[in-house]
């Protein structure tokens, strides 16, 4: 972690003012969910997540699921990335009882164009316990940041949380105060 | 990592060369080696030897190879699909189908991309595994579901993605639609329909058990062989996941159960087309019950 600040991994997190690379990734269901459409209807808010067997991730989705209510409120869609695969996105999604989409970023691909991915240093992979080859369906050992992007209807990052800390998250408050400026500027 | 630092990594991995490399990329030199340097630092390690005359990769450049550049196409596949959505080129998919894997599993997946790409040719192919990986290899399939039971080469890649067991397939009015299910002991006396792409069930059956089964070859499609079954001439023993059409029945072999893992493969290192990329990650996101 340490290592990943220093290396000023930071900076390469798509910045505010940038436009979110477009993408389409299949949905907890078997569905093919494009960004596009999404925008259509009001702005997005695109969350990475590690995976369900981490317990900060755990959180932040039931923290997300009561605050949904709050953010449709406030005109937003929200979309929920993980690398998992073999229906874990489902899995995910069930066990929070979560109405927002949860998309697998197969082989880290969106994960990449938005800068937020990283290679688990050797010295850690004996720690985690996952088994992320069969879990990601790729044995290459990259993970995504946590990291929250709050997309204005045009696809442009209007405000955003990255943090290589993996134990620290953006706050549901902090997201939709950023969609409800959002609101009052357009 | 950052998308430009990654590109510019498998490029330099296709051309060996760091002058014709950031050419292609459209990049100055100092700026690209900067951002191989860069990724390098990330990664924990030279990923390329530099010598006067020899650009190569280290060890630890070519592990992560493969990695990058599934993980370039995914983000290049994500954009382009979400990109050929609005310009609707016409898109195609190609599936090869092993001996008795029927399209049945994978229906909801190509449909889900047929919607998303209008226009779609969608085209399944099937044949014996070695034929599907030669055209797969040349470029003539985009990617293939393929029985455990066969001969990999290290440049497919591939993901488990069901298991399906055998059936009996019989005509109604016969014997042993009272069972809930079927024997080997049961098939003793029994002429058993066998062809190329009934998937082997039968050979499988007799060598599990060593009984000598009554076979009746009967090599072409599947429809042709459940045709024969309706006209009396014998049982077929198929895949749980083909859909058999009424008259016919089908009964659950047990005893022994013949499982058998299907893999979806393509072709490691080759970027897909849109549709077919975003078919092969339906199919992983999934599980399929």
């Amino acid at each position: 972690m340490a290592e990943l600040g220093k290396n000023g991994f930071m900076n390469q997190v798509l910045p505010q003012g940038a436009v979110f690379p477009d993408f389409m990734l299949p949905s907890a269901e078997g569905r093919l969910v494009s960004l596009t459409r999404k925008l259509a209807r009001g702005p997005v808010i695109v969350s990475f997540f590690r995976g369900e067997w981490c317990p900060f991730c755990r959180l932040m989705l039931n923290a997300l699921t009561e605050a949904l209510p709050e953010i449709e409120a406030a005109g937003a869609t929200l979309l929920a990335l993980t690398p998992e695969t073999g229906g874990l996105a489902l899995t995910m999604k069930e066990y929070h009882g979560a109405r927002f989409e949860v998309l697998s970023d197969v082989d880290c691909g969106v994960g990449l164009a938005a800068g937020v991915v990283f290679r688990i240093p050797k010295l850690y992979r004996g720690m985690l316990r996952p088994d992320f080859a069969e879990r990601h369906g790729n044995a290459g050992w990259f993970l995504p940041v946590p990291a929250t992007f709050v997309l204005s209807q045009d696809g442009v990052v209007a405000w955003r949380f990255a943090e290589v800390d993996f134990s620290r998250r953006a706050e549901p408050a902090e997201i939709i105060a950023a969609v409800r400026s959002l609101g009052a500027r357009v | 990592m950052e998308l430009a630092q990654v590109r510019y990594f498998v490029t330099l991995c296709r051309t060996l060369n760091f002058t014709r490399a950031a050419t292609q990329c459209n990049v100055t030199q100092p700026a690209f080696t900067r951002a191989i340097q860069k990724l390098e630092t990330e990664l924990g390690g030279p990923l390329l030897f530099r010598e006067r005359n020899l650009t190569q990769l280290t060890e630890l450049g070519r592990s992560v190879r493969p990695h990058l550049e599934a993980m370039l196409d995914a983000a290049d596949a994500a954009r382009d699909l979400a990109a050929a959505r609005s310009t609707r080129l016409p898109a195609s998919l190609k599936i090869g189908l092993g001996p008795g894997i029927g399209a049945a599993s994978i229906a909801g997946a190509v449909s889900e991309v047929a919607n998303a790409l209008p226009g779609a040719n969608i085209h399944f192919e099937e044949s014996g595994p070695a034929a599907l990986i030669e055209a797969m290899l040349n470029d003539m399939l985009d990617c293939a579901l393929l029985p455990e039971f066969c001969d990999l080469p290290d440049r497919l890649n591939r993901w488990p993605m069901y298991t399906d067991r055998a059936v009996a397939v019989l005509p109604p009015d016969h014997e042993l639609v009272k069972q809930n299910a079927v024997t080997a002991r049961d098939l003793l006396d029994q002429t058993l329909l066998a062809g190329e792409y009934c998937g082997g069930f039968s050979v499988r059956l007799a060598a599990a058990t060593g009984f000598s089964l009554r076979l009746q070859r009967c090599n072409g499609p599947t429809s042709q062989m459940l045709d024969l079954v309706a006209a009396g001439l014998g049982i077929a023993l198929l895949s749980d996941r083909l859909r058999v059409a009424a008259p016919l029945t089908t009964r659950p072999l047990h005893d022994p159960e013949l499982p058998r893992q299907i893999l979806l493969t393509v072709v490691a290192g080759r970027p897909l087309n849109p549709a077919a990329a975003s078919f092969v990650k339906l199919c992983r996101a999934q599980k399929f019950v």
